[in-house]
């Protein structure tokens, strides 16, 4: 608690405070992140899962580079309203939630790479997903999903 | 003026605006409907414009199903949080600019879908310089639809 305190204090604290422009902004740009990331990383789940065929499974798991830019962009402006925030942010169960959801779509991520590297690429070059990998597509899809719904529930709580 | 307060007050916008959970879930599906969007017609307007030439062109059309699912989660949700607060909404001249927006970007998706996907001669793996035009457009009025739905709450 002294820690979330400390944080309120902070000159880049008290900057979005005393600015009426910058929590806007940024709140603004997460939601742009948000698209990126989850818009990104929705199209190579589906794509696993078999939606749109006509698009080469290699190029589609090619857009990673955007869930990265969407996730660093979401990290920067996250904590920059977490900072603004931290006293009540870092006791709202929703945003204690997200951040749980969001450590479990990590280690699935992780999983994923794992995965796929010791599962060689023949698959890829098929574009038959395997079901394991099918599995962990689904996972990412509802974890992301629950990550979104605990962030929009923490102004709500 | 007299059918915004009618609307704000039927039983379904006192629902919305008053349940402790329709508010933030129908929020919740605004955005994701917002990311099925910006997603799929983010990467077919990127690929007309030569982005990850390997895509087939035409193949980009199977996203479609995606970005109108989004649009119609959207235009539902978007119209149960618009009818909660009817007059407010209707005021914000933020709120208008992106309806002109989504208005913009709805014809430019109709013209450019007919220019790249139904003139199969030129269904090859370059995009004409007008498809070009139009997908930089799309884009452009997409993310200002999204800027602009995320500021009506800090904006006139």
């Amino acid at each position: 608690m002294d820690f979330l305190v400390w944080l309120e204090s902070t000159p880049i604290a008290d900057a979005i405070t005393t600015s009426v422009w910058m929590y806007a902004t940024f709140e603004t740009i997460h939601y742009i992140g948000l698209a990126m990331l989850v818009g990104s990383i929705m199209l190579i789940d589906l794509r696993l899962l078999g939606f749109a065929r006509s698009l080469p499974l290699p190029s589609m798991l090619g857009l990673l580079p955007w869930v990265w830019a969407g996730f660093l962009t979401n990290v920067v402006t996250g904590s920059l309203m977490f900072i603004y925030n931290a006293t009540s942010f870092g006791t709202n169960r929703m945003f204690l939630l997200k951040m749980t959801l969001m450590a479990l779509a990590g280690i699935n991520a992780l999983v994923f790479t794992v995965a796929v590297a010791r599962s060689g690429d023949r698959w890829l070059a098929a574009q038959q997903t395997p079901a394991g990998i099918k599995v962990v597509a689904t996972l990412s899809l509802a974890l992301w999903l629950g990550v979104m719904t605990a962030g929009r529930w923490m102004a709500y709580v | 003026m007299d059918f915004l307060a009618w609307l704000q007050g039927t039983a379904f916008a006192s629902a919305v605006a008053e349940t402790i959970w329709a508010y933030p879930l129908l929020e919740t599906l605004h955005a994701l409907g917002m990311a099925m969007l910006l997603g799929s017609l983010g990467l077919t307007n990127l690929r007309v414009l030569g982005y990850k030439p390997e895509l087939p062109l035409l193949g980009t059309q199977e996203l479609l199903p995606l970005a109108w699912l989004g649009f119609t989660i959207n235009a539902a949700s978007g119209l149960a949080l618009f009818t909660s607060d009817a007059i407010y909404f209707f005021s914000s001249y933020t709120f208008r600019i992106k309806l002109v927006l989504i208005a913009l970007a709805g014809v430019n998706a109709v013209v450019l879908a007919h220019k790249v996907f139904r003139e199969p001669a030129r269904s090859g793996a370059v995009a004409s310089t007008g498809a070009k035009w139009l997908a930089a457009s799309s884009l452009v009025f997409w993310v200002g639809a999204a800027v602009a739905g995320r500021l009506i709450a800090y904006t006139p």
